[in-house]
């Protein structure tokens, strides 16, 4: 159920919030004035250049690109029984009290939804949107156009209750515009989807300042359809955070809702442990849809650790490490983590001997403190690192780790050779899904 | 651990907050009760219990078919219920606006109070009735009935008690062995399944109605699928949770048989007919001997508080829905005014109602059951139009065949629903 609203802290949020005001076009006093609720405008007659009824209004076609307020289209019009398209460009005067086309001629065309475009009463009013700037997900009750920028523009959204009471009731109370309770469309996200997904570079952007966390939360509010679409909407490598900050069984539904193609690219920029955590729980045939689709690499190695027991050093460990030789020099180990800074795991260094068997970890400082053209071998020494094998079970990694009082333990093959690490945060993971299944602990619901 | 325990445990209620591992074993058994048992079994409340024995009372065996049609059309539902909560995520108030808009919405969201306003004074009614049969006014126990259940609900110790008031509505279990010692007529009840007559008169008319209406309640349906909403159940736990509905609609049923079959088998038979709770206790004599009385007034009791705990809940829930933003009991009142407004509507408005000097209980019990079909028609259309829908459904969406069923089962409420104002009118 719903989660109380996440307090909008920081000087990021305040500073984004306060320039969102003074951008917004609803500022502007000829907007303002100018509004037309589009609620109000379904069923209304639309008339030809001499004034005469043409037919109703059923709906609005906005298409979306890479504009921040989305232009109408055209206009779904119902003439005698049949549902017909009219371009926009054709639309002369389009107000609160008039719909008028600029011609007399209308060739009736079969709408067909294009690629970008929505409807603005089937797609959006009373479908859940994200409040960007609320950290919500609401449902609108009703959209505003205006003319701006030489077309007339989605230019507000209203989600309040009023409102949307407003719009049971019959004729001119359910077409007053109340532009007080009316928020910029640019701080809300659509998801509204036709055919394939709306890309709008606003909400692209809206969400991109979001926290990965707080859109986790986001997405656990939405509806399915509305979870895959809000995905889309995010670049992959944040899109790959938010994922990792989701429940496990969220994540479980959302990986099932998405293309094989978009699981693979997101799943092989998520931590390997994380990534293989899902494919686990997958039946097999969804979890070979997707690995065959991924870099070959990264499919291996996902596959060596969905391979092991979740209980075991092996399916707790993160892959995530980079391996040296005794004989490379500190500049090289210094240039491997500068390369990999993207990937969370630059504390170090793991070094093997020639047959590539484990002898060292060395930290970022030490390498940093020693001379560049020194080798990693004159670098070795204790203390050295904690090892345990790919079948350890959890209890023991524990122990081991609070035996050492270290950050993080390497865990080796039966070779002795190097194959992951375990960091205390995998740990942390791993315990609290035990302790999750022994307590049958279940979230806060309202519902008995 | 395998899937179906991960389920459990999100299905479960009640067995989640108290258990250590220990006692997992104890969690195992009570995460049978999940939502569809909780709605099965506060199906047959007190207002489930009457109308049963009045039918079974006032026409025997003749028309156990009613009984089979509604838990046929219960089953399916809810099952239907269950399946658009975890397809679409979203709670059926919400979902009814934004598939078919505002007026709809509203209209859904109206309905839904006015239904469990009247079931909720059943339940009301039910307490009255118990408290009578103990020799309590009713000026005590519906106040203090309705006092309890809010309080436990609002400060959250429900899941505590909720296995209490399981437990004491679980006495109609004893319908179960009334039904075999008052030596039924079995053959006649299979007669009375399977082959649809009954009398076409008004009354007749109007329990078949009630037994529809208390069977495949308004509130079950929106219930069921608040509830996959609200524990974010996914497609893995459909399964589980499809087990749990059927067997909790089968169980509404086969309660629902037995009171019915050995109403037939005593008061039927006796020429009884039922004008207050002491003749329906009566149909409990022939196992509880002079105890029948405080038998049925303990499940009486049990089922009503058990229904009324979670009523008012459900509704407020889904009612708030309606804002786009369903509402808990972690908000304030302050944040989710709808929410709290509906909770304290339904509780007062229905205690009140019971509270009417001369308030008759047990026409209360039936009217309110036949006001659940009416209202049944609307939420039951813009259910089978959703399950159609392949943009929210997709590979879940209903076959033609379900379809076809889901049209006979309305056209059947719609049937009833007609006749019964035919009846009025004339």
């Amino acid at each position: 159920m719903k989660r109380p609203p996440v307090p909008v802290t920081g000087i990021n949020n305040v500073a984004k919030r306060i320039v969102g005001r003074r951008d917004s076009v609803l500022a502007r006093k000829n907007i303002r004035d100018s509004l037309v609720s589009v609620a109000g405008l379904i069923g209304r007659p639309v008339r030809d250049i001499e004034g005469k009824d043409i037919g109703r209004l059923v709906d609005v076609v906005v298409r979306h690109g890479e504009e921040t307020y989305p232009p109408v289209s055209g206009l779904i019009v119902k003439v005698g029984q049949r549902k017909s398209f009219i371009n926009g460009a054709r639309i002369s005067i389009l107000t609160k009290d008039e719909i008028r086309l600029s011609t007399t001629k209308i060739n009736l065309e079969d709408y067909q939804r294009r690629e970008g475009e929505s409807l603005l009463d089937g797609d959006v009013i009373d479908h859940q949107i994200v409040d960007v700037d609320g950290l919500r997900v609401v449902r609108s009750s009703d959209l505003y156009l205006a003319p701006f920028d030489k077309e007339i523009r989605v230019v507000g959204v209203d989600i309040s209750f009023v409102s949307f009471l407003r719009r049971i009731f019959p004729g001119a109370i359910r077409r007053r515009p109340t532009p007080e309770h009316v928020v910029d469309w640019a701080s809300v996200a659509s998801l509204a989807d036709g055919h394939g997904v709306v890309r709008t570079s606003n909400s692209r952007a809206a969400l991109s300042q979001l926290r990965p966390a707080d859109l986790a939360d986001l997405i656990e509010d939405l509806a399915g359809r509305e979870q895959g679409a809000l995905i889309e909407l995010l670049d992959p490598e944040l899109a790959a955070d938010v994922l990792e900050e989701m429940e496990e069984e969220e994540l479980q539904g959302l990986i099932r809702g998405l293309t094989s193609e978009r699981s693979a690219e997101l799943l092989s920029r998520m931590e390997p442990d994380e990534s293989a955590e899902v494919l686990r729980d997958l039946d097999e045939e969804h979890r070979e849809s997707i690995l065959q689709v991924m870099d070959a690499v990264v499919a291996k190695q996902l596959r060596e650790l969905v391979a092991f027991d979740e209980t075991l050093a092996g399916g707790i460990m993160t892959t995530h490490i980079l391996i040296v030789k005794e004989n490379d020099t500190v500049a090289h180990a210094l240039k491997l983590l500068v390369d990999n800074r993207e990937r969370d795991i630059s504390d170090g260094v793991v070094v093997v001997d020639a047959r590539g068997r484990l002898v060292d970890h060395i930290q970022v400082v030490e390498l940093v403190a020693a001379k560049a053209g020194a080798l990693l071998s004159t670098l070795i020494g204790p203390p050295y690192p904690t090892s345990i094998n790919l079948d350890t079970p959890l209890d023991e990694v524990v122990e081991e780790f609070s035996n050492n009082r270290g950050s993080s333990v390497i865990v080796v093959d039966a070779k002795n050779k190097p194959v992951g690490r375990i960091l205390a945060d995998d740990l942390v993971d791993a315990l609290a899904s035990q302790v999750d299944r022994r307590k049958f602990s279940q979230g806060s619901g309202g519902l008995s | 651990m395998t899937e179906v325990k991960k389920a459990a445990k999100k299905i479960s209620p009640s067995a989640a907050r108290t258990i250590t591992p220990r006692k997992i074993r104890i969690a195992a058994l009570l995460s049978v009760m999940g939502p569809g048992v909780i709605a099965g079994l506060s199906d047959d409340d007190p207002a489930g219990i009457t109308t049963y024995s009045v039918l079974g009372a006032k026409y025997g065996y003749q028309m156990l078919w009613v009984l089979v049609i509604s838990t046929i059309a219960l089953i399916l539902f809810q099952d239907l219920g269950a399946r658009i909560g975890v397809v679409t995520r979203q709670g059926l108030i919400g979902l009814v606006r934004q598939k078919y808009g505002a007026r709809s919405g509203v209209l859904s969201a109206v309905v839904l109070i006015l239904a469990n306003v009247g079931t909720m004074t059943a339940e009301f009614a039910g307490i009255a009735a118990a408290g009578q049969l103990f020799g309590y006014s009713k000026y005590v126990t519906v106040p203090a009935a309705a006092l309890i259940v809010s309080f436990l609900v609002l400060k959250g110790s429900f899941s505590r008690v909720e296995k209490v008031f399981f437990v004491l509505s679980a006495v109609f279990f004893a319908y179960i062995i009334a039904g075999f010692l008052a030596h039924p007529d079995w053959g006649k009840a299979f007669h009375g399944m399977v082959v649809p007559t009954m009398p076409f008169t008004k009354d007749a008319v109007f329990i078949a109605t009630a037994t529809l209406g208390t069977t495949l309640a308004p509130w079950g349906l929106a219930f069921i699928q608040s509830y996959a909403v609200d524990k974010r159940l996914t497609r893995d736990d459909l399964k589980l949770l499809r087990v749990d509905v059927w067997t909790g609609s089968l169980l509404t049923g086969v309660i629902g048989f037995f009171v019915i079959v050995t109403c037939a088998a005593t008061l039927n038979r006796q020429h009884i007919t039922i004008v207050n709770a002491s003749d329906a206790a009566a149909a409990l004599k022939p196992l509880a001997g002079t105890l029948a009385k405080d038998l049925f007034a303990i499940g009486l009791i049990g089922a009503a508080l058990l229904a009324a705990s979670i009523l008012p809940l459900s509704t407020a829930y889904s009612v708030s829905d309606l804002t786009g933003r369903p509402a808990a009991l972690d908000d304030s009142p302050k944040e989710a005014p709808l929410f709290y407004g509906t909770f304290a509507a339904i509780t007062g408005l229905s205690a009140l109602l019971i509270l009417i000097p001369g308030a008759p209980l047990i026409t209360i019990l039936v009217v309110s059951q036949i006001l659940n079909a009416a209202l049944l028609l609307p939420l039951l259309v813009y259910m089978y139009g959703i399950s159609k829908d392949k943009r929210l459904m997709g590979e879940y969406s209903a076959t033609k065949t379900m379809l076809w069923i889901y049209r006979v089962i309305i056209a059947i409420v719609f049937v009833c629903v007609g006749c019964m104002l035919w009846f009025t009118v004339h």
